[in-house]
């Protein structure tokens, strides 16, 4: 293979980078606060953001709403399915060995994924809506990752906003930095936990109602996006919630470059590699962290 | 009380072993899959068990074995009894590899840096086309070995449980479970944290990679998403965790009782499954953390090398 690389197309890259960068930003976001907030790791990450782009999916087929419309009532939706979630099952992990979490998380990420094949059939379902590319220059801008880039820029810098302005955000934080002093303040940390998970999974599922305008979406859809949220943590710096915004862009910048010389399936294999190196030299992340 | 049991164990491998002559296809295949069981979810004990490091992508040695096994056995042509040990080689020099950098992260880190080594594997075997056939596999030459290889899989399955055995009974054991109770500690006290992790991880590795390659004579066809499922990783956690880990016939209970349920289960009610699945795991975590052995040791007094 042997191919010339203009700077148009390191141009198209970086572009390329920024906008799916951001969607991950976003969702890792969600998988940040949890892991931050309770230490619990979330491998239901990906099949809640999943359920997230089939709410989107038949809000847009049967109701004929615009998908992009849909997308603060399907974050609204999945916070409740988060809060019942952590209601029901995920409080009884929180504090215990991140074996448990591990496993009762990945329990529920099979039953929503089975669920949702007996409820939707593995068919692949597409919302085509906008289609196309804007061409500005010698960059073309597919059209609904342009947009699913702008919507997930104003949902991460409003949940950012959140956390750092609001009393609730504040309270959030400081649960996270020591679960007993935050008590000690007169914190109910419970009551952050419900609403960390509900915040979370409306992070996610706002990836899941974007994602869907963009490809296909279908029940195992979920397991890729755990994994790229967990890179993202990683090199972000668990706990740190700017660290991850900025590791979801370093995340789709590496993997657009490397796809540049490499092919897709390899991209994961060098995001990969990345991951462990980051974690040799700065086992707390690129931007810093806390060690567990 | 030991006398009985050693008896009682005499006269099962016993009946297992005469099992083939009187079996039928169907139980003899069972059986060979209740010893790749064991076998899998014993060498995760030797890791997690002991030592508390959580391997949460195990069966990338699985995979990696049956890989290696397979290609030697269709593309250069040797016998699977010698290619199931290479397999096993390889799982290992793998677990070097990987382990040498990755054991030094500690709790979640580790966990998420070997499921995805787990991801990343099924990506490089899907790429490599010309070596392993890629996205669609690789066929061995058609051989009916089965009864040979539920043989050697049960040497194996008893192998990794008399290793189990061995090590927790041993020193090197008693270090193992220093570095799981507090790192910091067993460092304190003068053990090489690092060594014996890495040690733990080779021995942990073998297992799944002979066993690996076993399972790829045997079935005569593999593709990245047959060998490499995050599934089977959870499969062998939840049977040691059902069982008892840290204990030598933990994984044994629980990969008989979990293996015979789920056939069970497979049967009647094949579209609810997974779901099925998923609901044994939230229950085994949520109700028993210490599995069925923990909870007798604890009620019982029985010995620590149960």
């Amino acid at each position: 293979m042997n191919v010339v690389i203009t700077p148009v197309m390191i141009g198209q890259v970086i572009i390329s980078g920024i906008l799916v960068g951001t969607l991950y930003s976003m969702v890792a976001l969600g998988l940040a606060l949890i892991f931050g907030v309770m230490r619990v790791i979330n491998v239901a990450h990906g099949p809640l953001l999943m359920l997230g782009a089939y709410a989107t999916y038949f809000l847009y087929s049967a109701f004929g709403l615009n998908p992009y419309l849909t997308v603060p009532i399907t974050m609204l939706l999945l916070f409740v399915v988060g809060v019942v979630l952590q209601r029901t099952l995920v409080f009884r992990v929180v504090g215990a060995p991140e074996l448990a979490s591990l496993l009762l998380t990945f329990g529920i990420s099979i039953a929503l994924v089975n669920l949702a094949q007996l409820a939707f059939t593995s068919d692949l379902r597409a919302v085509e809506y906008l289609t196309g590319s804007y061409i500005v220059g010698p960059f073309a801008f597919s059209k609904s990752r342009l947009i699913a880039f702008v919507f997930a820029a104003a949902v991460s810098g409003l949940a950012f906003l959140f956390l750092q302005r609001t009393k609730l955000g504040k309270a959030i934080r400081a649960t996270s930095q020591s679960r007993e002093v935050a008590m000690v303040c007169g914190i109910d940390v419970d009551r952050i936990h419900l609403f960390t998970f509900g915040l979370a999974t409306a992070l996610a599922a706002a990836g899941g109602a974007l994602i869907a305008v963009i490809v296909a979406i279908q029940p195992e859809m979920g397991g890729v996006w755990t994994f790229k949220s967990f890179l993202v943590i990683v090199l972000g710096g668990a706990g740190n919630y700017p660290g991850a915004l900025l590791g979801g862009m370093l995340l789709g910048l590496v993997e657009q470059l490397a796809s540049l010389f490499l092919t897709t399936q390899l991209s994961e294999v060098v995001a990969y590699l990345l991951l462990v190196l980051v974690l040799l030299v700065r086992p707390t992340g690129l931007f810093g962290g806390r060690q567990t | 009380m030991t006398r009985a049991f050693l008896g009682a164990l005499g006269v099962a491998l016993a009946a297992l072993a005469l099992y083939p002559f009187f079996g039928t296809g169907y139980g003899v295949r069972a059986t060979l899959q209740i010893f790749m069981w064991i076998a899998l979810a014993g060498s995760w004990n030797l890791i997690s068990g002991l030592t508390g490091y959580v391997s949460f992508g195990h069966v990338a040695f699985f995979g990696a074995g049956a890989y290696a096994g397979a290609i030697l056995v269709a593309k250069v042509g040797w016998s699977w009894p010698a290619a199931s040990l290479v397999g096993g080689v390889a799982a290992c020099v793998l677990a070097l590899v990987i382990g040498y950098p990755c054991l030094r992260l500690k709790g979640p880190y580790f966990a998420i840096a070997m499921l995805g080594l787990n991801e990343v594997l099924r990506a490089l075997v899907s790429y490599f086309e010309g070596l392993t056939g890629g996205g669609s596999g690789l066929s061995l030459p058609t051989l009916d070995a089965t009864i040979p290889i539920y043989y050697v899989m049960g040497v194996l399955a008893a192998a990794v449980t008399l290793l189990t055995y061995l090590i927790i009974t041993s020193r090197f054991g008693l270090r193992l479970m220093t570095i799981r109770e507090d790192e910091v500690a067993a460092e304190a006290l003068g053990i090489d944290t690092a060594r014996h992790k890495l040690y733990a991880f080779l021995l942990s590795a073998a297992g799944p990679g002979i066993a690996g390659a076993l399972t790829a004579r045997d079935q005569g066809y593999i593709e990245p998403i047959s060998v490499f499922p995050l599934a089977m990783t959870i499969t062998m956690i939840v049977m040691v965790l059902f069982g008892g880990k840290g204990t030598v016939w933990g994984p044994v209970l629980g990969a008989v009782v979990l293996f015979v349920s789920q056939e069970f289960v497979w049967a009647r009610f094949p579209y609810l499954h997974q779901l099925l699945f998923g609901a044994i795991i939230v229950a085994v975590v949520l109700l028993m953390p210490r599995g069925v052995l923990g909870i007798l040791q604890m009620k019982y007094r029985l010995p620590r090398t149960i």
